[in-house]
């Protein structure tokens, strides 16, 4: 329980976990910007390249990758299933009222490998990058919309804390659960009411430990002179490299090569359609 | 009785990291004994009470209670759990009613009983761990800490166990607030006969309370047995990060300095009046 | 003259807490009652007391987490009633807690030790000396680059202290910091210390309930119902051992085996407070007449 890692770190050194947490953060947007555009086979084929490249290089196991797709794979089926029989077009097979479309059949399939795409490519950003260094990237990436207000720096300092607190928290869930179970408490037993009830003597407990915590932390953090961001320095302070350069320099090639194949190849799709519509 | 015959536990089974937590434990634990389970963060002592009243399961050998294996599939661990009492070191941990007595009521609850029956115990629990009427439907979360420990024990108390197993009942209290306690459960174990199973770090707290120790050390039993016995092994306790109480040093420095005292003596009146003859 | 400078000086300081009961009714609870005490610069100073004696609520005054509802209360000259102070004050006098898990905030060490320096606008090579001297300095180097959640309580709590000491504050404050430690834990936490107050100078102020821990000390306030009730060097307070006993502490044991002998009619000095001083005494005065070897 101790070594849970949330946002399921893989420590290895690749070039990706090398390179600047900004840059990852980039480029994953730049990728899911591309899967909506992508509307033609080609676009696909480009960005199916792009990933295996990608995934190669973090040097995380394939299995890895795979984990965090089992989360998705009812949203997935769900919107596949609805896209397919929903979609208006030239039909392709007919059985009783529910038609699939040739349309609909195209469309379901770019789902999900948008999907899939979506999901295996953030995972190699949070599993090539620490939480740490993720909240510090997200703090410098969203630095100017601090300044119309929004708070970027507190919002990275509860989430380099959440991540603190989880593994504590966990660990004092367990405690919890055999204090109670030594009072004869039963958790497995009942329809979902009574479990649900169970679970009142270990939230209880739970809850006001997270606030004594919480409340403490705040008084330590405060003894050490934590006034917000305003002022701050920073022990590790994220520094670009040449390869983070490189990098970009290589996201941005990419972003115009989908860009461009969308335009010229998913104009003449379009075209194909409304005509077929007609 | 307790009957603890080879019992073994890992911790992180299978994996680079696997350590024997408990490493081939046999002992007996009989009824009505005040025993002290003392031993460095670590030792395996905390792991070993979990396993008597049935929280952790060994990977293998075999608890007997009063000669029934609590490993068989026919045997109730729910109800061996009440029988044989454990109070967690935190009384955070369990407290989450909204007032005292409700929440000292919730073991008798879960064990059936009435509502008049759940009353009446938890009142008599709450009395025997000497708690003023006054804080009955107060919330335990405003109790002190000295306070908040009772309700938890009371909490173990009211579902009427044989055994009763206490994780450092006194961590985090004053010296005032520590012999409260301890007394109290001394009375309990005088008056009522039950067996009590207490973790301590501290020795000089041990040495005043308890009629048998057994210190362990890397998942083993180092010792069992008396106080006096036992202390007599302070070069060997403080190898495994433990000590004597405070008098045994003294009594030992005296003895090397070739004074004829019995340096197994561990009560501090008793000490003062050896001392005593001493000088005159 | 006085050469010795004040680092910690408060004169009549009161807190109140208030609350309210079931019915709205407001509580005025006085949680320290004319509190007044000085601290030389360089001292090592224990507050004893029982739990809700008012001694955690005076550290944290120390600290600027509360300030004072009257009376006065300076931190190295610096007025505590004053906000802008609040932040110099927190620099000086740094500040180290019961809990060790809930007041570690970064997830390695060595980043929670920069904490605080980071806070207060240190530049980056700066903070990184100050960590590795830090870390030193409390001996936990090795474990610079561990998760905090992987220690034990007392390391975590040297942790801790590093933390504090990258502020490079000339007081440390610490609340009961050995309250959830084993044995093991309790004594590095106390040698740490020590030898930071031996060696860097810092002046210490550690609010404890184990006397044992105060032995060593300069000095000790010992707290009861929000009134410091007694003070003095370790030996002068513990020589009133019916006193302490009543405030529901407990005195050094060779202390109370001295308390013991005089009862029965020895003429033992009242401030003995180590093993050895006991057993010298027995030695020059019995070893004659009982030494049958």
């Amino acid at each position: 329980m101790k070594d849970i890692t949330i946002g399921q770190y893989y420590p290895a050194d690749s070039i990706l976990h090398r390179l600047d947490p900004r840059v990852k953060l980039f480029g994953t947007l730049i990728m899911l910007i591309s899967l909506f555009v992508s509307n033609n086979f080609l676009n696909y084929i480009l960005i199916t390249v792009v990933l295996i490249t990608l995934i190669k290089l973090s040097k995380v196991p394939f299995k890895m990758l795979m984990r965090g797709l089992k989360g998705i794979i009812i949203i997935l089926l769900i919107s596949v299933i609805f896209t397919m029989f929903l979609t208006p077009g030239s039909t392709l097979i007919k059985v009783g009222f529910i038609k699939i479309t040739r349309y609909g059949l195209k469309k379901a399939c770019y789902l999900a490998i948008r999907l899939v795409y979506l999901v295996i490519s953030t995972s190699i950003m949070t599993l090539t990058t620490t939480p740490n260094d993720l909240a510090d990237g997200l703090e410098k990436s969203f630095s100017l919309l601090s300044k119309v207000g929004v708070p970027v720096h507190e919002m990275a300092m509860m989430m380099s804390i959440a991540l603190r607190f989880i593994p504590i928290l966990m660990e004092e869930t367990e405690k919890i659960t055999m204090a109670q179970k030594a009072r004869g408490a039963r958790f497995d037993d009942g329809n979902i009411i009574k479990k649900a009830k169970s679970m009142v003597p270990i939230l209880v407990p739970l809850f006001m430990s997270a606030i004594r915590r919480a409340l403490d932390l705040a008084d330590a953090m405060e003894a050490r002179c934590y006034n917000g961001g305003k002022g701050r320095t920073k022990m590790k302070p994220l520094k670009y490299s040449k390869k983070d350069y490189s990098a970009y320099v290589l996201i941005l090639v990419y972003f115009v090569a989908i860009i461009a194949l969308s335009f010229i190849i998913g104009r003449t799709e379009e075209l194909e359609i409304l005509m077929v519509r007609r | 009785m307790i009957e603890v015959k080879n019992l073994e536990y890992l911790y992180g089974p299978g994996t680079a990291f696997e350590t024997k937590a408990l490493d081939n434990i046999n002992l007996t634990i009989n009824d009505g004994e005040f025993i002290a389970i003392i031993g460095h963060t670590g030792s395996g002592k905390s792991t070993f009470i979990q396993h008597l009243n049935g929280l952790l399961k060994a990977h293998s050998g075999q608890i007997l209670y009063n000669g029934k294996n609590i490993y068989d599939e026919d045997y109730d661990i729910t109800a061996h759990r009440c029988k044989v009492g454990l109070v967690f070191q935190y009384p955070e941990y369990q407290l989450f009613e909204t007032d005292v007595l409700t929440d000292v009521g919730f073991g008798p609850k879960n064990q059936g009983l009435s509502k008049e029956e759940i009353e009446k115990v938890s009142i008599k629990a709450l009395e025997d761990v000497g708690m003023d009427e006054k804080y009955y439907k107060k919330s335990p979360f405003m109790l002190s800490g000295g306070q908040k420990k009772r309700a938890a024990i009371a909490g173990i108390l009211a579902m009427n166990p044989e055994v009763l197993i206490l994780d450092e009942p006194t961590a985090g209290l004053d010296p005032k607030g520590r012999d409260r306690i301890l007394e109290k459960v001394s009375e309990l174990h005088k008056e009522r006969g039950i067996t009590v199973i207490w973790v301590s770090h501290s020795m000089d707290d041990v040495a005043r309370f308890a009629e048998r120790i057994i210190v362990m050390n890397e998942g083993k039993v180092a010792y069992d047995g008396e106080p006096k016995e036992v202390f007599k092994n302070y070069i060997e306790l403080e190898k495994m990060g433990l000590s004597a109480p405070q008098v045994t040093y003294i009594l030992n420095d005296l003895k090397n300095k070739g004074f004829d005292v019995d340096d197994s003596l561990i009560d501090v009146e008793e000490v003062a009046d050896e001392i005593y003859k001493c000088l005159i | 003259m006085d050469f010795v400078k004040h680092i910690i000086e408060s004169k009549n300081l009161v807190h109140k807490y208030v609350s309210y009961d079931e019915n709205d009714k407001k509580e005025t609870t006085i949680a320290l009652d004319n509190i007044n005490i000085t601290v030389n610069e360089g001292d090592f100073v224990a507050i004893l007391g029982r739990n809700g004696s008012g001694k955690s609520t005076f550290a944290k005054h120390i600290n600027a987490l509360l300030s004072p509802d009257e009376g006065t209360l300076f931190i190295d000259s610096m007025d505590a009633t004053e906000n802008k102070n609040r932040i110099p004050i927190r620099r000086t006098a740094g500040m180290v807690f019961q809990n060790p898990d809930n007041q570690i905030i970064a997830q390695i060490v060595e980043e929670d030790v920069g904490f605080g320096p980071e806070n207060i606008g240190i530049e980056t090579d700066e903070i990184w000396r100050r960590v590795d001297k830090a870390l030193e300095a409390v001996g936990m180097t090795m474990y610079r680059k561990n998760s905090p959640n992987r220690l034990s309580g007392g390391q975590k709590q040297r942790v801790a202290i590093a933390g504090v000491m990258a502020m490079e504050p000339k007081c440390i404050v610490l609340d009961e910091p050995t309250a959830m430690l084993d044995p093991i834990g309790r004594r590095e936490v106390i040698k740490t210390v020590h030898e930071l107050n031996k060696e860097k100078g810092i002046t210490i102020i550690l609010i404890t309930h184990h006397m044992d821990e105060t032995i060593d000390a300069d000095k000790i306030f010992v707290c009861d119902k929000g009134k410091i009730a007694l003070s003095g060097t370790p030996r002068e307070v513990f020589s009133n051992v019916e006193q302490i006993e009543g405030f529901g502490l407990e005195v050094p044991v060779a202390t109370k085996l001295a308390y013991l002998l005089r009862e029965k009619g020895i003429d033992i000095p009242k401030d003995i407070i180590s093993r050895e001083e006991l057993v010298d005494f027995v030695v020059s005065r019995g070893g004659n007449r009982n030494d049958r070897s």
